[in-house]
């Protein structure tokens, strides 16, 4: 950082730099500009229009979209139902996925082929892991019921459905935590542990005291990424539930109805302004995420 | 010293069982898949007894659906869609996360707060506009098209970034003596040290334009144009409930991941651990 | 040195799996893209393009999407200018889609044609297809709604078969009767979505309507339309199984598992049915029942229009198709396959003759003079405006609540009606 005296003229060296580095980021800026800076304000933009036929003869209608989002129950319904299919599939997936990477980290029998098999979901196409879930759940036919002897209505009773539909996002995403979180506990020494049991510390006492601080920022990243996956839930309502199922005003996710308006009901004016008030929830969320983060992770 | 030694061993045993148990709540849909792919469509919706293995192994579903959905040119659909992406990614990345790294120049931080700013931005902002876009280039319907959004990427760049910032200084001094000019420091010396990292952005990248759906599902909508995660998605639809259809479907979209995973199950853990640990 | 192996050897995997391919996109003459979105109806049709390339030596490939993609894929094709070549129109959007241009104009290629004479076909259905005086699609086919019932389930019940001299009320005490709710047994099925096939049916024969005949306002606040929709209500609490039931399998898969003895389904499902073993062992076909204040028998009916794009390339290749498809020969040879009725006047015989397993007649005889005294038989042509996607979707969203608490079907139905009329005076016309 040493020379950032503004108008000094530049020497050969740094001239280099300034060409190189320009040409080194030149491709990924101009993708990145107009691949995402661009429809930033593109999506802003179309979120005053009224979307005619086809995407032709938009007429600008201000802030009448937002008028309509703010009074539209359904919108409100949609945003409380991805919250709370992020407060199921967050913490559960994250302590699942804590505890199961404990015992893989331990060296034992068998240790890669449950990592294996863990792992097996992520790699699934989503369509297939939807259809099978929902196979599952039905309540006629379905596994779970027939197997148990019950009749429950797992994704239809608009009482239950939601949870049933993140516990397919917890089994889903629990691989991908385990991975990330074995590959952090790896870097906690190994002498701390050596230690501990020294002091006569049980293996729970050394988790607690041990590895919880120490995994704390890989802990922190995982929570905030997964919010913001579950926050942007799409594919499992959209294969899991279909249009006359009565649970699906109580579960649809906010960037369901985003799509259906977009890109099923032709409206994406509307479709914009609600991806609007969904970039709002993320950066409010993000940001008290932040803030609180100062309170319980421990960085080195 | 014994009662330790019992100890350690019921934990060990106790460890196990849980493992067992969760592997079991991961493998079950994938069983069941398979299971209810081989029957026919009254046994699969048949309650009064409720029947677990099919009573003749019927292969008359993944007949139909072999037939019915031109899974080659799906499957060549995904493998080209996921090349590119990965192609474009790891070459746009590696190039972008030296320059944010390794060189001073005027306009360096700007640039890199814009590809932060773009990481914090849910994906669904940009799709209208990115589906416009496409379809104005009458793109709609084309391997060009599927790959678009992952043509660059700004969380590559982050990762490659992170990558070369942890490599010693003095080897790009010593290569600069050598008379080697920037780029010649960059491609020979710098590039093949980051190797690692690109690997792993190769197979996130690889994992998810794979899983990807939405995107897909909008902009290419010709049944031979799509990917296998969206063909499967539209399958639902036509073939209403026909579950032993549905399945085998699934289970055919499914295995070659499965077999590519299984295989490079090493690369691939890695890959998403470095990749995901980086951010 | 093993990783960067592993990070080849995937490489070249992925390129040498992509060279056998790209070699072949182009070939000499590319197959005409024909879609549609009933995958019952695929076999039939591909049979009949089949014989189309025989003919003309130009291929045609049947793609089928499911209801809903279907419509995204020409929304997207509209946008874009990347429609299909051929394609189905039905009523819910075709006005929107000939106001814009989007089919190509018939009007010249049926003039110079000898083989298509618009008089030929049922006149209801080439209306949905007439925008402004001119023809923007080739009539396909025509369906009308029947009474499915289980045999079985009424023989074991003692009961007598469904037949001309039912009313609703018969059908809800037959419904009733059959409903052992312990046995798993219902007597009816249908769920908010089955309008077209059930409950429109009975609101237009007790008097009531969806759409104002200027298409200009909603029905779902009159009173004869709210006496159907209680009705179901009725229907509902009595002798269907539980909603969510309904919502999660749909109605055909309930009567093929043996769990309802009676449904309400389009001409359509033909060509389905007759795959499914069970339903050909146990289930057959009867007419529709009649409103006993009324008199008025009344089955919806629509019918479907082969369309092509307007900015295909090959328009002299795709009017072939339409006009190949529109032949009586084809016509009639969809019949035959059982695939539908053809839009064709006096093809509907050799529909009904297609399969001796189900008795095909009440599908025609409703669309006929009745032959009961005081009824009236009635057709109607399914309701639509300029967008009736939107309400449709929203119909269904709406009556999800009444469904799960019957009590409320008139209340939702009026309220729903304003909703309604806000859609429909929101509607681009």
């Amino acid at each position: 950082m040493a020379n950032k005296s503004g108008k000094a003229p530049m020497t050969s060296w740094e001239k280099n730099q300034f060409k190189w580095g320009w040409i080194f980021i030149l491709p990924t800026m101009i993708g990145l500009i107009a691949l995402n800076i661009y429809p930033i304000f593109a999506t802003v933009y179309q979120s005053f229009f009224k979307t005619g036929d086809f995407g032709r003869g938009n007429i600008f209608v201000g802030l009448e979209n937002y008028a309509t989002m703010v009074k539209d129950a359904e919108v409100w319904q949609s945003l409380w139902n991805t919250i709370k299919y992020a407060i199921i599939e967050v913490p559960f997936s994250i302590c699942i996925a804590l505890v199961l990477a404990v015992f893989l980290n331990r060296k034992m029998k068998g240790r890669s082929v449950y990592r294996a098999i863990f792992f097996l979901p992520m790699i699934a196409a989503p369509a297939a892991v939807a259809m099978v879930w929902r196979w599952l759940y039905n309540s006629q036919f379905g596994l779970l019921n027939n197997l148990f002897g019950i009749h429950v209505e797992w994704i239809s009773n608009p009482k239950i459905a939601w949870i049933s539909v993140a516990v397919i996002g917890v089994w889903s995403i629990l691989g991908y935590n385990i991975v990330l979180f074995i590959a952090g506990l790896q870097d906690i020494p190994h002498d701390y542990y050596e230690a501990a049991e020294i002091d006569g510390a049980s293996g729970v006492a050394a988790f607690f005291n041990i590895t919880l601080p120490l995994l704390s920022p890989t802990i922190f990243f995982v929570l905030i990424t997964r919010v913001i996956g579950a926050m942007q839930m799409f594919d499992l309502v959209y294969m899991v539930m279909d249009r006359t199922n009565p649970a699906l005003p109580k579960t649809q996710s906010i960037v369901y109805l985003f799509y259906q308006y977009s890109f099923n009901f032709g409206n994406k004016g509307y479709g914009s302004a609600i991806v609007m008030l969904l970039l709002a929830v993320i950066l409010i969320v993000t940001v008290i995420q932040n803030v609180g983060q100062k309170k319980w992770v421990f960085y080195n | 010293m014994q009662s330790m030694e019992t100890k350690r061993k019921v934990t060990q045993i106790a460890i196990h069982i849980i493992l067992i148990i969760f592997s079991f709540i991961m493998l079950v849909p994938f069983a069941w898949m398979a299971l209810t792919a081989f029957k026919s469509t009254t046994e699969a919706t048949q309650v009064n007894p409720f029947v677990i293995f099919p009573s003749q192994w019927l292969t008359d579903s993944f007949k139909k659906v072999w037939n019915n959905m031109s899974f080659l040119l799906l499957y060549k659909n995904t493998l080209l869609l996921i090349f590119w992406r990965v192609v474009c990614a790891v070459l746009t990345a590696t190039m972008a996360g030296y320059g944010f790294s390794r060189l001073e120049f005027k306009g360096r931080d700007m640039m890199f707060n814009l590809i932060l700013f773009q990481m914090m931005i849910p994906s669904q902002i940009f799709l209208i506009p990115q589906y416009v876009m496409v379809s104005n280039m009458k793109m709609t319907n084309t391997i060009f098209a599927l790959v678009f959004p992952g043509i660059v990427t700004a969380f590559g760049t982050f990762l490659l970034k992170q990558a070369y910032m942890g490599l010693p200084k003095d080897l790009e001094e010593a290569a600069r003596m050598d008379g080697c000019n920037i780029f010649q420091t960059f491609l020979l010396i710098m590039a093949p040290l980051a190797r690692s990292s690109m690997v792993a952005l190769a197979i996130f990248t690889a994992v998810f334009a794979y899983k990807d759906l939405m995107w897909p599902l909008v902009v290419n909508t010709s049944a031979t144009k799509m990917p296998l995660s969206a063909a499967l998605a539209t399958m639902q639809g036509q073939y209403s409930s026909n579950y032993p259809d549905l399945m085998a479907a699934s289970l055919i979209a499914c295995v070659p991941m499965i077999v590519l995973y299984l295989i490079f199950q090493k690369q691939f853990i890695e890959g998403i651990a470095t990749s995901g640990g980086k951010l | 040195m093993k990783k960067r192996f592993a990070a080849m050897a995937m490489a070249s995997a992925m390129v040498l799996s992509l060279t056998p391919v790209t070699g072949m996109t182009t070939m000499a003459a590319d197959p005409l893209q024909v879609v549609i979105w009933d995958s019952n109806q695929q076999a039939g049709i591909q049979e009949i393009c089949d014989l189309f390339e025989e003919e003309t030596g130009i291929p045609a490939k049947v793609e089928v999407k499911s209801w809903d993609s279907y419509w995204q894929l020409l929304e997207a094709g509209a946008q874009g200018g990347d429609l299909p070549d051929v394609f189905w129109m039905h009523s819910n959007n075709s006005q929107m889609y000939m106001k814009n241009d989007m089919l190509l104009k018939l009007d010249d290629y049926i003039e110079a044609s000898d083989v298509i004479d618009i008089e030929n076909y049922m006149p209801e259905v080439t209306e949905l297809y007439t925008w402004d005086g001119s023809y923007y699609a080739i009539p396909k086919d025509y369906d009308t709604i029947a009474l499915w019932y289980n045999k079985t389930m009424f023989d074991e019940a003692g009961l007598a078969y469904p037949d001309n001299t039912w009313t609703w009320d018969d059908l809800y005490d037959a419904a009733v009767a059959l409903t052992d709710k312990d046995k798993g047994q219902y007597g009816f099925a249908l769920n908010p979505g089955n309008n077209q096939d059930t409950y429109y049916n009975t609101v237009y024969s007790m008097g009531g309507y969806i759409v104002s005949e200027d298409h200009k306002s909603s029905g779902y606040d009159d009173p004869n339309t709210i006496k159907a929709m209680e009705y179901y209500g009725k229907l509902l609490t009595d002798a269907c199984p539980n909603p969510t039931t309904m919502s999660e399998t749909g109605t055909d898969v309930l009567m093929s598992s043996g769990t309802v003895a009676m449904i309400m389904q389009g001409s359509w499902m033909i060509a389905g049915f007759l795959q499914n073993e069970y339903m050909c062992e146990n289930c057959d076909v009867a007419i529709l029942p009649y409103d006993a204040e009324t008199g008025v028998r009344t089955s919806i009916c629509n019918g479907l229009g082969w369309a092509a794009s307007a900015m295909t390339d090959r328009p002299d290749d795709c009017w072939k198709l339409l006009e190949w498809f529109g032949s009586k020969e084809m016509q009639i040879k969809q019949a035959e396959l059982g695939v539908t009725m053809s839009a064709y006047e006096g093809t509907s015989d050799t529909w009904v003759n297609c399969t001796d397993v189900f008795n095909l007649q009440p599908y025609l005889e409703v669309a006929g003079e009745s032959q009961d005294e005081g009824v009236t038989n009635e057709l109607v042509l399914r309701p639509y405006t300029y967008n009736t996607t939107v309400w449709e979707t929203a119909a269904t969203n709406a009556f999800v609540e009444a469904w799960a608490d019957p009590s409320k079907m008139a209340e939702v139905s009026t309220n729903y009606a304003a909703q309604m009329n806000q859609y429909i005076a929101q509607e681009n016309n």
